[in-house]
């Protein structure tokens, strides 16, 4: 079926081709078909009309200790992502963008600036494990571990969907990663932002001065 | 399959030749995939025994043909994702449609390089091995950039 339309496609082409002939060679016109997987919407950052509640996450930290996302990060700019450090691609380019942003503020709002890196891969993604991963980034970067149904429902809850690491045909590990940043507001709490994963470090360099601030991008 | 593919590219030669002023349509009447691989880049790992790779391959060819396996000196497995809506697939093969291309970005298919020897870094390159199921292998001097290196703005 698809030969079909593929050859139907051709003739077209070739007729195309024919009726425009003698001189112009070059068919540089011919159709290219791209097979990526890339999504198409263009937008890197998405103010919501509707903030998210900050979830009530209470998971554990790269020091093995209690952390309370809503306690911990109260009155902070905060930026938070879902991910797992087995992740060759978006998790660690989108991490090292943000790193990268960070150090154009000023100490003081660097300091001030909470990023929150939530694994969806609790099993291989111990404590000792995340911090390992989050040193290489950001050495103040905090990493939370725990729970994974704790972790999906706080994901949830910002309408980020993740499913717990399942093993494919060939027995490897298979974990997911959300699909976007969120900003919260140091003013509100609330997660007012969203950054997709076109977001570069361009993008993030050029809103971290605002969202420190609680102001929209 | 690959007999009607052949067929048509036999057929599309035959009306090129038909209707051809000098003949020169032989520019068209390849029927073999001809491929050449562009903007390839490694950004550096941040993981130290985990790897991402990109690359475009073009097939400027009449006919289609399948990346079948890469490999590289510095990894002992070199794997092929297509990534949906956050999650990756590990796929053994992927197509190159004729005078089509294949793409491996950011966010989408990616080449996944696994027990890295050496952490590859920044100004560095590393060799990279591409099996097809028709054409001949293309080796690839993949640079590595930076953690955050963008290819649109280029930095």
């Amino acid at each position: 079926m698809r030969k079909k339309t593929f050859a139907a496609a051709a003739l077209l082409a070739a007729a195309t081709l024919t009726l425009s002939a003698c001189g112009n060679g070059d068919d540089d016109t011919s159709p290219v078909a791209v097979v990526s997987g890339g999504s198409g919407s263009g937008k890197a950052a998405t103010v919501l009309d509707q903030p998210f509640a900050k979830p009530d996450l209470v998971l554990t930290d790269t020091h093995g200790k209690k952390y309370d996302l809503r306690k911990e990060t109260k009155g902070h700019p905060t930026l938070v992502y879902f991910g797992y450090t087995h992740c060759p691609d978006i998790c660690p380019t989108t991490m090292s963008n943000i790193a990268v942003a960070k150090k154009a503020l000023p100490k003081a709002e660097q300091d001030d600036l909470r990023v929150v890196f939530v694994t969806t891969d609790p099993g291989r993604d111990t404590p000792a494990e995340l911090g390992k991963w989050l040193k290489g980034i950001d050495p103040q970067f905090i990493g939370l571990t725990g729970d994974f149904g704790k972790v999906q429902a706080g994901a949830r809850a910002l309408h980020i969907a993740v499913e717990p690491t399942t093993k494919d045909k060939n027995g490897k590990l298979v974990s997911m990663h959300g699909t976007q940043v969120i900003a919260f507001s140091p003013k509100t709490d609330a997660g007012y932002v969203l950054y997709g994963e076109l977001a570069t470090v361009d993008v993030y360099t050029k809103d971290l001065p605002k969202l420190v601030e609680g102001a929209k991008p | 399959m690959r007999r009607s593919a052949v067929l048509t590219a036999g057929a599309l030669a035959g009306a090129v030749a038909l209707t051809g002023c000098s003949g020169s349509g032989a520019e068209s009447g390849t029927d073999k995939a001809e491929l050449a691989v562009s903007s390839s880049y490694m950004p550096q790992p941040v993981s130290a025994d985990m790897a991402a790779g990109f690359l475009t391959i073009t097939n400027e060819g009449a006919a289609e043909d399948t990346l079948t396996s890469v490999t590289s000196d510095v990894a002992g497995q070199v794997t092929m994702h297509s990534t949906v809506g956050g999650a990756m697939a590990e796929k053994s093969s992927f197509s190159i449609p004729a005078h089509g291309r294949l793409v491996f970005r950011s966010g989408g298919n990616h080449l996944m390089f696994e027990e890295l020897k050496r952490a590859p870094k920044q100004g560095q390159t590393v060799a990279v091995k591409l099996t097809f199921a028709t054409s001949g292998p293309l080796t690839v001097e993949m640079p590595v950039k930076s953690a955050t290196y963008n290819p649109t703005t280029g930095h």
